[in-house]
């Protein structure tokens, strides 16, 4: 299932570390990760709590810039990358998933996944056209009209899903996309992005769920900022349960 | 371009899609904003449909004629006239001051083939069911095809016999009369049916009827004159058809007959002003309008304009902050999506464009519907009917777009508060201080400190008011742009409290970006009421130190000079019966010519009278034409201070005809002159005076008779002795210039007849034991108006204010806006405070610290606005009223060094701080803020658990 590792990476982490604060009340969010993510790769990042997770997410998406360190999306090097460029970056590159309130509450589902393109500057027609065919290919082109209010959980995030790889976007970021929801809903939300993962895209999931985990092709493990160890998806189902019982 | 374009559309449509969703925040918002503009619109609408074109303006002063002719009042001299027919004056022009007078011929000035009817106006006063009503009488074909437009028929027909009237829906109503009703006239007992009602179009609410030509005010002069009466005049227009009109070459040559012409053709295609003889003129200026007062007007009309933005600006602001704020995860969510900052400040900065248009298309869509629906009670409250219904597309769609501008100004600030926050913040809600402009502080310090120095410079240097006026404008601006800063000042006095109000006014500082804008708007409303509260109360406390009494307090009199002073006992009876009279002082006239005259003369076998200043009594200064010239200013000077011929008598009092009254020495007592020797002197035969000028060297003063007032008038214009015969009277002086409000002159009619002067009752002094309550004035007024004579009626209440009712206002209006703009700071305070509160809740503070501490943070809002802007207030009234006094100061000085005579006591500008206004805002209004934000928040938050992070 998975694809040749070969290939240029979506996502390159180099020697990437994050210091917040300063003096007395320095903390060592990140030390010194190095991490690859390629197209049709699905990445599981688990640890426990302040393990530095979350931040290793919003570094790798450019909403916090590193201490010291490369991110390389694409080939491009964001971290030296203005706010404009940035922003763009995540217009066509990079697309996140969080843990819950994913939609904006004043847009329908099409709407939503047609955003990044419309602030692109795409018409607002073929915008539509473009969200429509993403949900459709995910089998939510029935939600396309609603607001998230009138969505269950799990339809929200399946429709942020679709938005996070809506256009030419290969990158997923998913924070605890399945947190807020029940099990079954879960599965059915990572069944979902394991499909775009399968279809070319690359994904990185921040989850302490290893139900969750054993999605991924590949599992990496933090502690207080550190890679403490990394599995491929071949020996996960072995390692897991002794490994998170731990952490 | 075009990718800007769609971006801006999808912001336009989270924004449109956020104000629908927070409709009670979003409907505040616009209404705060529709409101000005309805207002502004309505405006402008009533004022262009009431505004009419020359054309309706024709329609109802001559209706379908093409001109009407009038007669100059010049004797037939030529005259010259504007285009317009409104002004005009003789051809001639003469020096020494006398114009020709008597009436011209308007028949001769017809042109051959004409068709005219005659539109004549006078008045009477006529029988009503309460009364009698004095009213304006026409005669005028009034179902002449010539008069269509002149007056409307409302009910009934035209009048067809000469006992028909119509009459107006106005003198209808105050007469209590209806159609089939007949009214007659005082002193002409002719009855008039009225046969239908009628309105006057340009004037809704004048009392007129209308007969047929010569049905009515020939028959009532004749029969006024045959009862001793004088009927009032009257004055005929001509409305002239004549087939091609008047042209302006025909008027001029109509004009050389002394008759005056308002011509269609003319009024609607006027002449260039070099074709009118009457703009060559020297000394012809329009004085109606000059370009300086049209900018002025502008620069006031632009500020007032300009501040009502900013304070509507200031207002909505902070709500729009809220809606920035409540939804910053969303914000969060398109920076996530790769909004960038710019599309962030477009999706805030949309909140503000779509309301300020659905605040325009409120406004306007309302201010139309209901001035077409209110347009009756407009036109009635007018008292003239709108021309046509008049919409302005250009002006309308100018002011809707103020609306819109002011939507967007107000989202400016939190648009780019909202895109400066990073992604990341906005995601987990990490809250921070948000740092304020360093630059805006700045700019407000020397903004405040060169207003400062202009207002400065304007009240002790100056007398110019709009130097003080702009530069506290510029000033107060710059307390506004200074609110942050002054705010974190405010913070330090935090440490000295307990600990919600600590809590409240930390945060308060802490959050400045959404406590400032509050502060400001409740500053800049607080000042504006304080700047013209103090001057209001300053200028009332001068009225009432500067109050002459007419009489002495409480005192009442009336006179009643009409027809020999017939209604004077009917008058005199109301007052004893309605008021608490003590003493009553009959008075009379004295009277010159037939009975009937009025005392000033006019009328055929009428004169007047005059008391003599004797020769060597006159001030030098007064019997030359040119004081400046034959005296230098310390000749006058000294004159005025000095001389006893120059004093004149005390001011004030009510106006008395020839400062002479005929009466006794219960006058003396109403007046409250105690002179012993004055009672005596009445009795002894002797005319009583407190004005020495007045008494001749042998003790007398004398008392002129003119019949002539032709003669009397010419020697008058020449300086020379005027003709009549002198009653000598000997005279008792009373000195130490007693208030004699308006009397110089009394005596007993004995000594009146003694002296061959006759008399006229005239009116009555008396003195009261009390004030009239509002009951026993409304009585005395409703019996006064049955009577329906003329009468001058005082009553002395002292001074009465008329301003308490508008302070009142005032500080409601600065107390709402305040409770508003505090009240939208709290709520901002209450969603950021949420966290803090449940915090709170956890370490087990009581349910009622989330009600103080929401109180205490509407309270500091509301207590800082009103602190800086009763400061910044009072600064501006202070200055203004400096101003004023170094103006009546450089008066005061040169009318002493040109010796001009009048007052000479010092003028002294009072200035008075309005503590009850002051005490309202910087106490009651805070405290109730606070109280009212603490009353409807609830105790009780929702416990959630705090958001991960």
């Amino acid at each position: 299932m998975s694809t040749p590792l070969a290939a240029q990476p979506v996502l390159r982490l180099q020697k990437l570390t994050r210091v917040h604060g300063s003096g007395a009340t320095e903390v060592h969010a990140l030390r010194g990760i190095d991490l690859d993510v390629h197209p049709g790769e699905l990445v599981a990042v688990m640890g426990p709590s302040g393990s530095g997770k979350s931040t290793l997410l919003t570094i790798a998406g450019g909403l916090d810039s590193p201490t010291s360190g490369q991110v390389v999306v694409e080939g491009t090097d964001i971290t030296t990358a203005g706010a404009k460029e940035l922003a763009a970056l995540r217009r066509r590159s990079i697309g996140y998933v969080f843990q819950d309130y994913n939609l904006i509450p004043a847009l329908t589902a099409a709407e939503n996944v047609a955003l990044p393109r419309e602030l692109d500057g795409t018409s607002a027609r073929k915008a539509r056209g473009e969200a429509l065919a993403a949900l459709e290919e995910m089998g939510l082109g029935h939600l396309a009209d609603r607001f998230p209010d009138e969505m269950s959980g799990g339809q929200q995030q399946r429709v942020a899903i679709a938005r996070a790889l809506v256009g030419d976007r290969r990158l997923v970021l998913a924070d605890e996309p399945t947190g807020a929801l029940d099990s079954e809903t879960g599965e059915s939300v990572l069944a979902l992005l394991r499909t775009r993962c399968d279809a070319g895209a690359a994904g990185v999931l921040v989850t302490h769920e290893p139900r969750f985990a054993a999605w991924a092709d590949r599992v990496v493990f933090l502690r207080d900022g550190a890679i403490v160890d990394q599995t491929v998806r071949s020996e996960a189902d072995s390692l897991l349960t002794g490994r998170v019982a731990e952490a | 371009m075009k990718n800007w374009f769609h971006s801006w559309r999808a912001a336009v449509r989270i924004a449109r899609r956020d104000a629908w969703r927070a409709k009670g925040r979003s409907s505040l918002v616009l209404a705060m904003i529709a409101l000005p503009i309805l207002g502004v619109c309505a405006l402008d609408l009533t004022y262009r449909s009431s505004e009419l074109s020359p054309g309706e303006r024709l329609e109802r002063t001559i209706g379908a004629a093409d001109a009407s002719f009038r007669d100059g009042g010049f004797g037939g001299q030529p005259i010259l006239q504007t285009p317009q027919g409104d002004n005009y004056s003789p051809a001639k022009e003469d020096d020494s001051g006398g114009w020709p007078s008597g009436s011209a011929d308007l028949r001769k000035a017809l042109p051959a083939g004409a068709r005219w009817i005659t539109d004549t106006q006078g008045a009477a006063k006529l029988t009503t069911r309460h009364g009698l009503l004095q009213t304006d009488v026409r005669e005028l074909k009034s179902d002449d095809p010539i008069a269509r437009g002149i007056v409307t028929l409302l009910d009934g027909r035209h009048p067809q016999k000469a006992d028909e009237v119509i009459a107006t829906s106005a003198f209808l109503e105050q007469s209590g009369l209806s159609i089939g009703s007949t009214v007659s006239a005082r002193n002409f007992d002719r009855p008039y049916r009225v046969v239908g009602s009628y309105e006057l179009p340009d004037s809704l609410d004048t009392a007129q009827i209308t007969a047929l030509p010569g049905a009515f005010l020939a028959p009532y002069t004749k029969a006024a004159e045959k009862a001793g009466a004088l009927a009032p005049g009257s004055s005929t227009t001509y409305l002239v058809q004549h087939a091609g009109g008047f042209t302006w070459n025909m008027v001029q040559e109509i004009n050389t007959k002394g008759i005056a012409v308002v011509s269609r053709a003319v009024v609607l295609d006027p002449p260039a002003d070099s074709e009118v003889p009457l703009y060559q003129r020297s000394g012809w200026g329009d004085f109606n309008s000059s370009p300086a007062a049209d900018a002025m007007l502008l620069v006031s009309l632009g500020t007032v304009v300009g501040l009502a933005m900013l304070e509507i600006c200031l207002l909505a602001g902070p709500a729009f902050a809220v809606g920035a704020r409540r939804s910053r995860r969303q914000l969060g969510l398109v920076g996530a999506n790769g909004g960038s900052r710019s599309h962030i400040r477009a999706i805030v900065l949309s909140g503000g464009l779509v309301i300020g248009i659905a605040a325009a298309v409120v406004g306007t869509v309302l201010a139309v519907v209901l001035t077409l629906a209110l347009q009756p009670f407009l036109e009635e409250y007018m008292g003239q009917r709108f021309g046509a219904f008049d919409v302005r597309p250009l002006e309308l769609l100018g002011i809707a777009l103020l609306a819109v501008l002011t939507g967007l100004l107000a989202a400016i600030v939190p648009a780019v508060t909202a895109s400066r926050q990073t992604v990341l913040a906005s995601l987990t809600g990490r809250r921070g201080v948000r740092s304020t402009s360093k630059v805006l502080p700045v700019l407000g310090l020397v903004a405040l400190l060169l207003g400062g120095a202009l207002a400065l410079y304007g009240s002790l240097v100056t007398d110019q008011f709009i130097v003080v006026a702009g530069g506290s404008a510029i000033a107060e601006l710059g307390v506004v742009a200074m609110t942050p800063a002054i705010v974190g000042l405010f913070g330090r006095t935090g440490r000295w409290l307990p600990l919600s109000p600590r809590l409240a006014l930390r945060d308060a500082v802490r959050n400045r970006g959404r406590t400032a804008p509050a502060v400001a708007a409740v500053l800049a409303a607080v000042a504006g009421t304080v700047a013209v509260a103090t001057y209001t109360a300053s200028s009332d406390a001068q009225y009432r130190a500067e109050y002459t009494p007419s009489l002495p307090h409480g005192a009442v009199s009336f006179f009643q000079m009409e027809e020999g002073g017939r209604d004077v006992p009917a008058v005199t009876d109301a007052v004893q019966r309605y008021l608490s009279v003590e003493t009553r002082a009959d008075v009379s006239r004295v009277a010159v010519g037939k009975p009937g005259c009025p005392p000033w003369g006019g009328g055929d076998g009428c004169g007047r009278y005059e008391v003599v200043v004797p020769a060597g009594n006159e001030c030098p200064m007064w019997t030359v034409d040119d004081a400046s010239e034959k005296f230098t200013a310390a000749q006058r000077r000294k004159m005025i201070r000095e001389d006893w011929r120059c004093k004149e008598s005390r001011g004030g009092g009510i106006y008395v005809d020839g400062g002479l009254l005929v009466g006794d020495a219960r006058l003396l007592k109403v007046l409250g002159i105690t002179d012993p020797g004055a009672a005596r002197a009445l009795a002894e035969g002797k005319a009583v005076t407190f004005h020495k000028p007045l008494v001749a060297k042998d003790g007398t003063i004398g008392v002129k008779q003119i019949t002539d007032l032709k003669a009397a008038d010419e020697a008058a214009t020449n300086r020379k002795p005027v003709p009549g015969k002198v009653s000598s009277v000997p005279a008792h002086l009373v000195t130490g210039d007693p208030a004699t409000y308006g009397l110089q002159v009394l005596m007993t009619p004995a000594t009146a007849k003694a002296a061959g002067l006759a008399t006229a009752p005239v009116g009555a002094y008396f003195s009261t034991d009390r004030l009239p309550s509002g009951e026993q004035r409304q009585k005395l007024d409703a019996e006064l108006a049955k009577i329906g004579a003329g009468v001058d009626l005082t009553v002395e209440e002292g001074y009465v204010s008329d301003d308490s009712l508008f302070m009142l206002a005032l500080t409601i209006f600065a107390g709402l806006v305040t409770v508003g703009a505090a009240g939208i700071a709290t709520g901002l305070a209450q969603a950021d405070a949420e966290a803090d509160l449940k915090t709170l809740a956890a370490v087990g503070a009581p349910p009622r610290v989330r009600r103080t501490l929401s109180g205490f943070q509407c309270g500091v809002v509301a207590a800082m606005g009103v602190v800086l802007g009763s400061v910044s207030g009072l600064l501006p009234a202070l200055g203004l009223r400096l101003t004023e006094e170094r103006q009546q100061l450089r008066f005061h000085e040169q009318n002493l060094a040109e010796g001009w005579g009048g007052d000479l006591t010092p003028p002294y500008v009072l200035i008075v701080i309005p503590w009850e206004t002051l005490a309202a805002l910087l106490v009651a209004v805070p405290l109730g803020a606070a109280l009212l934000a603490a009353l409807v928040t609830r105790s009780k938050g929702a416990m959630a658990r705090r958001a991960a992070t």
